[in-house]
């Protein structure tokens, strides 16, 4: 009996185990204050954790994020409040039993017992927000919902936290309030001060981030909203980045499918009713007519043109170049219009290129023999969301000693062979894929190659080589005799 | 292996990339050089038959050569960058 006991007693502890590795006493939160501001494709979420050290030598503070939240967030940083630089952050094993992800956050600096320390988590949430009602006819308003947990998440008693919702309209259409919440807050738990929603306060909140807590206290608000902006979405991009060092041309070339992803089209398009709103500027919050793209200084040769062909409703004004090493804010800004407005539900495939100079993207490195060239992940149209993105980069033909880097993980990163005009080897492309890509997303690849002079007569020999066959032809040609009768 | 503000930093200090021969030119070069091949192979078909064909074959190489880096220049020039 009694060695049962002992069995009983250790698979409970041994079942418990991982509610217990994320119940930590090292740390309490004073304070998290968690600020979402809404938008149609992409949400802006910023967290404050107000921590003390209960323990002394802390270096490592965990953040959880539930898995709904984890699933929607694309883009994660860590800093200290008031400070530039992000902190080291490393995604641990999702827990089994609550769900949740941790996240190792490590601190600038070792907390003694009751040190304060003030992080600021900011993250951008995709595909967060859906159309509702999923149906809108031309005139009327685009309303989206949102939908996100109650309480903030944590591996630490939080003393007192709040969540403030902040949509981008003034028109807030209706938000949950939540309910069973008395054992935290002796107040109203959601309050309305002009368009920002507040959840809380709510006090005494336990170690959160496990099953026990979330299947207990754990609820879903929604918060139902106008938003009076196309919701974008660009479902696949594939960016190519051509180098030319004869030509001392980059050619970088965008291959965008772009997607409305607000409420569908109720009925059928009038173009007499698009016409109409178009003359008395009152076109519908869900309807993409133009875009305004920021492109690079410098830039020439530019076209867009989709399946159809060329578009000729864009107006481009560039900007001189402004050389690699030149800091500014100085971009070519192309207006463009697609070939038919974009409803709801609508898609739009099209093709933008340009060339630039390549003394504005790479440098050369003597001392190695090396180049180093830095291509744009993307051009980032602001508040839209890039579901799927590939980025191509082709190198001179017969380039060696390939590293790149990103400024964020891809997805996957390959080099392979591609063939264009003038090529007998191929030149070397390194290809990188990634997904989910927002504002924040607006990195650059570096890629480092060397290209010695034997690899740039390859061209030149090639064609020579073509023309000297031609001749060695002649040559024995003008030697043999055809006629049918000698003299 | 580099990291990323490596890169970033030499990507920002070092010196920018300067072709063999410059842009503009390019045109030129490509009218000349193959003006030039084609002359050459004008006069490489008036030459005489020699047993050894010496001055065919010098001819001929020089005309590839400027045939080779005429084409490169004009394909540049015509917006190809090869």
């Amino acid at each position: 009996m009694l060695q049962r006991w002992h069995i009983l007693s250790f698979l409970l502890a041994a079942l418990s185990a991982p509610s217990f590795s994320l119940a930590d006493s090292s740390f309490e939160n004073t304070a998290i204050v968690r600020t979402v501001d809404l938008g149609g494709s992409l949400v802006h979420v910023t967290t404050t954790y107000a921590v003390k050290a209960l323990e002394p030598g802390q270096t490592v503070y965990h953040i959880a994020l539930d898995e709904n939240e984890r699933h929607k967030t694309s883009w994660i940083e860590a800093k200290v409040k008031g400070q530039q630089g992000a902190l080291r952050m490393e995604e641990l094993a999702q827990d089994e039993d609550s769900k949740s992800h941790l996240f190792a956050v490590t601190l600038p600096k070792k907390l003694g017992v009751n040190g304060t320390i003030n992080l600021v988590l900011d993250t951008v949430q995709t595909h967060a927000t859906y159309p509702w009602p999923q149906s809108a006819a031309q005139k009327d308003p685009q309303s989206l919902k949102y939908e996100s947990d109650l309480f903030i998440v944590s591996p630490y008693h939080t003393a007192v936290q709040r969540t403030k919702i902040k949509p981008s309209s003034p028109t807030v259409l209706s938000y949950t309030t939540p309910e069973n919440v008395d054992q935290f807050t002796l107040e109203s738990p959601v309050t309305k001060s002009g368009t920002t929603i507040t959840y809380g306060p709510f006090h005494n909140i336990p170690s959160s981030s496990n099953a026990e807590f979330i299947g207990e206290h754990q609820q879903v608000v929604v918060v139902h909203y106008n938003f009076d902006y196309p919701v974008l979405e660009i479902k696949k991009l594939q960016r190519s980045a051509e180098i030319s060092h004869w030509g001392s041309n980059l050619n970088i070339e965008d291959k965008i499918h772009l997607y409305n992803a607000g409420p569908t089209l109720k009925g059928h398009f009038s173009r007499l009713e698009h016409q109409s709103q178009n003359f008395y500027r009152t076109l519908g919050p869900h309807i993409l007519a133009s875009l305004t793209l920021y492109l690079p200084a410098g830039i020439r040769n530019t076209y867009f043109y989709d399946i159809i062909g060329n578009v000729s409703t864009s107006h481009l004004r560039t900007a001189p170049s402004v050389g690699k090493n030149a800091r500014g804010n100085q971009f070519s800004v192309l207006e463009m219009r697609p070939r038919y407005p974009i409803m709801g539900g609508w898609n739009y495939t099209y093709t933008l290129g340009w060339d630039a100079p390549l003394e504005d993207s790479v440098g050369w490195d003597a001392a190695n023999e090396k180049y180093i060239v830095g291509v744009p992940v993307m051009t980032v149209i602001p508040g839209t969301v890039v579901t799927e993105a590939e980025v191509k980069i082709v190198l001179p033909e017969a380039a060696t000693d390939i590293e790149f880097i990103s400024p964020f993980p891809a997805l996957s990163s390959s080099i392979s062979t591609h063939i264009t005009y003038l090529d007998t080897t191929g030149r070397p492309a390194v290809s990188l894929e990634y997904k989910d890509l927002t504002d924040k997303h607006n990195g650059i690849i570096y890629v480092a190659y060397k290209v010695p002079l034997s690899a740039h007569l390859k061209k030149p020999l090639a064609v020579a080589t073509a023309f000297l066959g031609v001749f060695v032809f002649a040559l024995t040609a003008r030697r043999v005799d055809l006629r049918l009768h000698k003299r | 292996m580099a990291t990323y503000e490596t890169f970033q930093a030499l990507h920002k200090t070092l010196p920018s990339f300067s072709p063999y021969v410059a842009a503009p030119f390019l045109p030129y070069i490509a009218l000349a050089f193959l003006s030039s091949t084609f002359a050459l192979a004008f006069y490489f078909s008036t030459l005489p038959k020699d047993t050894l064909p010496v001055r065919e074959t010098i001819v001929a190489l020089i005309a590839s050569t400027l045939g080779g880096f005429g084409v490169v220049a004009l394909f540049c020039a015509i917006g190809v960058c090869v």
